[in-house]
């Protein structure tokens, strides 16, 4: 069974909700977990939840990197928890890293001690979100990287985005030939400017990689395809779009019940739906999204990451771990070169 | 190799006095199943062959008399068991195939109390054990130090500290009957439990009440009961505090973490948390640790070579938090007085979360 080391002082709710989250895997599983923090605190919260010790251990790091946190700074601290488990996973004591920290942070710290895979020139902050399915089989969800780890880019580095997507969805998501698409602003393969279509051309070129063509904004949340690949920049405005249009909608229909009887019972009547919307858009049963494009993998997980959410998250890294996703990605790249 | 002591314990045994080892059978020994209705039936007419001990119990029974006998006195084992006398036969049988050693066993006859229409006392048990305890304590001979195992499933933790307690001559008589009452013991036996407990009363016997957590009980749950009580996840970690308090030595720790790495599915990185998980909750000592996991490397039951760096990291940490909880704890090694109320108060709360 892998070893995941786990940033116990990351995220808002940590580390009471990191900590459950590895001390309900621990009972469930045969993951072994690696909780990085303050371990005066972790042992606290640890003693007053069911936990089995054989699957849990505990490295020191006296600090802690806070969300609001400028990252380049944070990183300078070499005792935080987010630093000390990245040099964990570096030295080969853990296989993965979770963490729901500053996503800046945990991007910049496995820049600085993650080695690249060869031919990779930048990372990749991928996110998984709930889409609708348009066939049979499809996965309820599609991958979107890069969501803020490389905030411009280069054709040739999302070209290396797309094969990395593709081999972490086939891999995790057990889709044989992972559709992937292009965001861009029209579907016509001329548009978005130089890099967008050279990345085009170059995509449609790879035969390692089932590209279908340019997909526009109203096309994330459609089953078309089940990588989106994209820069940064436009990636992490995208995934916000999409976020916060859930969290109205939740308002909306909270504010309409408090509003009239008649809507509230007209509420009630739809509760299931509503209920299994809520479920759709639950970003705790996805656990995280990787940072891709390193020899050894990191999950980031949501911010406000509860209990479930983390538990969900060391499920994906070990699973990730034992696919091999890195070699997955790194086999992509020989073959596509 | 004797090794450091743990955290609060007993006396280490010197003299020839016998130790006593009482167990309760069920969820303590056997990995018994009595979730359901269907279950409890089927454990009660199971035969022998088909009964499974927890892994390591059945090893660690026969180091504890082995290492007694090194040490020039006796282990006695006795089991209370809370079951009716009729599953005796099969229960007789197993523990000879488990070729473990024991000096008496104690069932609770069930059908006399269905019989007399007593069927509350069916289900408590708190009385009966206690009863049984107590008319062991007067049968054994004096000076014979207690070792007592138990498990999560019932009100082991409390039995045991009672007992312990009344033994002690920390708890009187008349402070034990409103705690009986209010557990509703059956009053006839409230009578008889005082009439023992003020002839078995006498100095300090039991050193540790062992409880296996096989429901995974959060170990703080038992933080009312002092450190007297011991939660433990395995046997390996239960061998380990015994290895520490002196009642074993390395290498009968070494064959019972031996029997869960051939036998269990364990790994040598998975017992090296368990024993880890011991010292950050401060039952082990750091000190007794590193001895003791310096054997158990030496002995393959624990990770070598890489895992040596790894427990020294991990010790330097536990040595940092040990400091800190020191600060907070005091000194430790005497069992305090412990607060009855406030432990039927919290186990009143929790079967009211659990109904």
């Amino acid at each position: 069974m892998p070893t995941i080391a786990v940033d116990a002082m990351g995220g808002d709710h940590a580390p009471d909700a990191v900590v459950q989250g590895v001390a309900q895997i621990s009972l469930a599983t045969d993951i072994e977990c690696l909780l990085v923090g303050d371990e005066r605190r972790i042992q606290s919260v640890l003693e007053g939840v069911s936990y089995n010790p054989e699957h849990i251990a505990i490295l020191h790091a006296s600090e802690a990197i806070g969300m609001a946190e400028e990252p380049r700074e944070a990183v300078k601290r070499r005792d935080a928890s987010l630093l000390v488990g990245v040099r964990a996973v570096a030295e080969g004591r853990a296989e993965a890293f979770v963490s729901a920290g500053n996503t800046g942070a945990c991007v910049l710290a496995c820049a600085k001690h993650f080695r690249l895979l060869r031919g990779i020139r930048r990372a990749a902050l991928a996110s998984v979100y709930p889409r609708q399915r348009e066939q049979r089989g499809q996965d309820a969800l599609a991958l979107l990287l890069d969501v803020g780890a490389t905030v411009r880019c280069e054709a040739e580095e999302l070209v290396h985005f797309a094969l990395m997507g593709s081999a972490y969805a086939r891999r995790i998501s057990k889709v044989a030939s992972p559709a992937v698409g292009l965001l861009n602003m029209g579907r016509e393969e001329m548009k978005g400017g130089d890099v967008l279509v050279e990345a085009h051309r170059r995509l449609r070129q790879l035969p390692v990689v089932n590209f279908v063509g340019n997909l526009e904004g109203n096309d994330l949340v459609r089953g078309r395809a089940d990588v989106i690949v994209c820069e940064g920049l436009l990636g992490n405005v995208a995934l916000k779009l999409i976020e916060g249009v859930s969290e109205v909608l939740y308002d909306l229909t909270n504010a309409a019940a408090a509003r009239r009887v008649a809507w509230r019972l007209g509420l009630r009547l739809l509760a299931g739906g509503i209920e299994r919307l809520r479920a759709l858009t639950d970003y705790t049963q996805y656990g995280g999204s990787p940072i891709l494009g390193f020899e050894q993998l990191f999950i980031k997980c949501h911010g406000r990451s509860s209990a479930r959410a983390i538990g969900n998250a060391v499920k994906v890294a070990a699973k990730a771990v034992r696919d091999h996703v890195p070699r997955e990605i790194a086999d992509a790249l020989a073959a596509a070169r | 190799m004797r090794l450091g002591r743990a955290r609060p314990g007993a006396t280490p045994p010197a003299s020839a006095a016998p130790l006593l080892c009482r167990w309760d059978l069920d969820k303590t020994y056997l990995r018994s199943e009595f979730d359901s209705l269907r279950s409890l039936l089927r454990t009660a007419f199971e035969r022998a062959e088909d009964k499974v001990d927890v892994p390591g119990v059945a090893e660690l029974i026969r180091a504890l008399k082995a290492a007694a006998e090194r040490r020039g006195r006796s282990a006695l084992v006795y089991f209370v068991s809370a079951s009716p006398p009729q599953i005796g036969a099969a229960i007789r049988k197993k523990l000879a195939l488990d070729g473990v050693p024991y000096d008496g066993i104690v069932f609770k006859d069930q059908l006399a109390y269905l019989k007399r229409g007593k069927l509350r006392n069916l289900r408590e048990h708190v009385g009966f054990k206690l009863a049984e305890l107590l008319r062991g304590r007067l049968a054994a001979p004096p000076g014979a130090a207690e070792l007592l195992f138990g498990d999560d499933w019932e009100l082991d933790s409390l039995i045991y500290s009672l007992y312990a307690d009344l033994v002690a001559g920390r708890l009187l008589p008349a402070r034990l009957a409103p705690i009986l009452r209010r557990i509703r013991v059956d009053p006839r036996l409230v009578d008889d439990i005082l009439t023992l407990a003020g002839r078995a009363a006498g100095s300090e016997r039991v050193a540790r009440i062992f409880i296996n957590l096989e429901r995974r009980s959060p170990p703080a749950t038992f933080r009312l009961f002092g450190p007297r009580v011991v939660p433990t996840f395995n046997y390996f970690q239960t061998a380990a505090v015994l290895g520490a308090d002196g009642h074993l030595d390395a290498e009968d720790v070494a064959r019972v973490g031996r029997v869960l790495l051939e036998g269990a599915g364990y790994t040598p990185r998975r017992l090296e948390n368990s024993l880890g998980d011991l010292v950050r909750r401060g039952v082990l000592t750091p000190a007794a640790a590193e001895a003791l996991g310096a054997r158990l490397r030496a002995a393959g039951v624990l990770p070598a070579a890489d895992g040596k760096a790894r427990w020294r990291r991990v010790l330097g940490a536990l040595r940092r938090l040990r400091r800190g909880r020191r600060k907070r704890a005091g000194a430790a090694g005497e069992t305090p007085a412990l607060d009855y109320d406030a432990i039927l108060d919290r186990a009143a709360a929790a079967s009211g979360r659990s109904a």
